[in-house]
């Protein structure tokens, strides 16, 4: 399979473990990735103009005749928002007068969609499942919204199905589809941690090991900030937040520097010895 | 109608003023309760022509942009749409607070380079914002021995700037 790749500007900074994992686990599973060629900021949920955004979306999609994969959620979503705007011919028009290529549609995927298909047809592949791994499913906010796009934007089950394939125990988990407050954490910071914090301990409360996230944005709050946040409430938590690619990739049975673990805030080392366990337990 | 309210529905979509204020959105919004005025309150502010009360609205800067209320409103109208429309016409207008600084550093970060860089957008922003310093270092203590926080000297740029640049300018205007 080859795909048009848009990495988004968070992957290449704060978000690199994503962009590490999700280019070994796409390796892995024979996935060939082309990035698109100069591409830009799809604006994230900054550029209130929607003419603006649409524009911006629609030069990274103009460049590539394949689909388009993106593991970020916010990028997954202003670039579907785009593809449904443009259905519009009178906005098609405005904005391929701006374009240097034209826009003529576009098929836009995200990554955890592509790794689904890869698995269903060889889930032989899972050479080291995660067996017992207690794992909460956060959805965020902009996975399933627009409607249209990879699951159900009311009653999604797409990543608790996944983290089935890969061998691990979804946790039900009431807040899985709060949005982190991520887009306004710089500005609101008390509004952004006190959302940001309910949902980490409502995840702790569901009795999970760890938080999977199919987001970079949800991934800075939920894991580079859990210290601050644990500190600002006085509350341990304590819970490590992992990429869907860095879970998938323990499961495909590559190795912890190939997936960027040494770069997550909260220490992934708990999930690491009790898989090892569970294994070790398994063999006897 | 008044100017105000017809220029939000010029942006927003001629459906906001089918709302039947049912409180959907609101209902679901995940900082409602840390708003001023409810999400259902603030398309009401529009439709009434109460600019000063919607435009001076905490609402609009504590919006996630989640698309909660836009995926559920019964109406089929975008509430996120209103609320983009109100940022616009706040800027437009000359007002200035922390929340439109920062929507306003990060749009000029990518029309003048095609891409965002978190280091350069949080350094500017501290120095716009100071309240900002001690959260944006403390993050930063956290994320720059990770190797996560690209320090650089100059911020990248992509070589189709230009056609960025005419994206904001041709299509913002319009």
């Amino acid at each position: 399979m080859k795909l048009a790749y848009y990495p988004g500007c968070v992957a290449r900074a704060t978000g690199k473990e994503y962009e590490i994992s999700t280019r070994s686990v796409c390796s892995a599973l024979g996935i060939e990735l082309e990035e698109i060629d100069d591409w830009n900021c799809c604006g994230a949920t900054h550029v209130s103009n929607e003419l603006v955004a649409v524009g911006l979306a629609a030069r990274n999609l103009a460049r590539t005749e394949l689909p388009v994969m993106t593991g970020c959620s916010i990028c997954y979503s202003k670039l579907r928002s785009a593809v449904l705007r443009l259905e519009d011919n009178e906005i098609q028009r405005k904005v391929n007068s701006v374009l240097e290529r034209e826009y003529t549609g576009a098929e836009v995927k995200h990554l955890i969609e592509v790794i689904m298909e890869v698995l269903e047809g060889a889930d032989d592949v899972l050479i080291a499942p995660l067996e017992g791994l207690k794992v909460a499913p956060y959805y965020g906010c902009l996975l399933t919204r627009p409607c249209g796009g990879i699951d159900s934007p009311e009653n999604p089950s797409v990543l608790e199905k996944l983290l089935r394939t890969l061998g691990a125990e979804p946790v039900d988990f009431r807040l899985k589809m709060k949005c982190c407050g991520g887009p306004i954490f710089m500005t609101e910071e008390v509004a952004a941690s006190d959302t940001a914090f309910a949902i980490l301990e409502n995840a702790k409360e569901s009795g999970a090991d760890a938080i999977m996230v199919v987001c970079p944005l949800c991934h800075l709050m939920l894991d580079a900030n859990q210290h601050a946040m644990e500190k600002k409430f006085e509350t341990k938590i304590d819970l490590p937040v992992l990429y869907v690619t860095q879970l998938t990739g323990l499961a495909l049975g590559l190795g912890a520097e190939e997936l960027g673990m040494g770069m997550n805030s909260v220490s992934p080392a708990p999930v690491l010895e009790k898989l090892e366990e569970m294994r070790a337990e398994g063999e006897v | 109608m008044n100017e105000f309210a017809r220029e939000v529905l010029r942006l927003a979509g001629d459906e906001v003023k089918t709302c039947i204020q049912c409180g959907t959105c609101s209902a679901s919004c995940p900082t409602a309760h840390l708003m001023d005025n409810s999400i259902r309150k603030l398309v009401k502010f529009v439709l009434e022509g109460m600019k000063d009360e919607a435009l001076n609205s905490r609402s609009i800067w504590l919006c996630t942009s989640c698309l909660a209320c836009t995926v559920r409103c019964p109406r089929g109208i975008r509430p996120i749409a209103v609320v983009s429309a109100l940022k616009q016409i706040y800027e437009a207008e000359g007002m200035k607070n922390r929340d439109s600084i920062h929507e306003e550093i990060f749009n000029r970060h990518i029309k003048e380079r095609g891409r965002v860089s978190e280091f350069f957008l949080s350094a500017e922003y501290m120095l716009r914002n100071p309240q900002s310093a001690a959260q944006i270092i403390s993050f930063g203590a956290e994320l720059v021995p990770k190797g996560k926080i690209n320090i650089e000297l100059r911020p990248d740029s992509i070589e189709g700037r230009d056609e960025v640049k005419r994206i904001f300018e041709e299509l913002g205007g319009a």
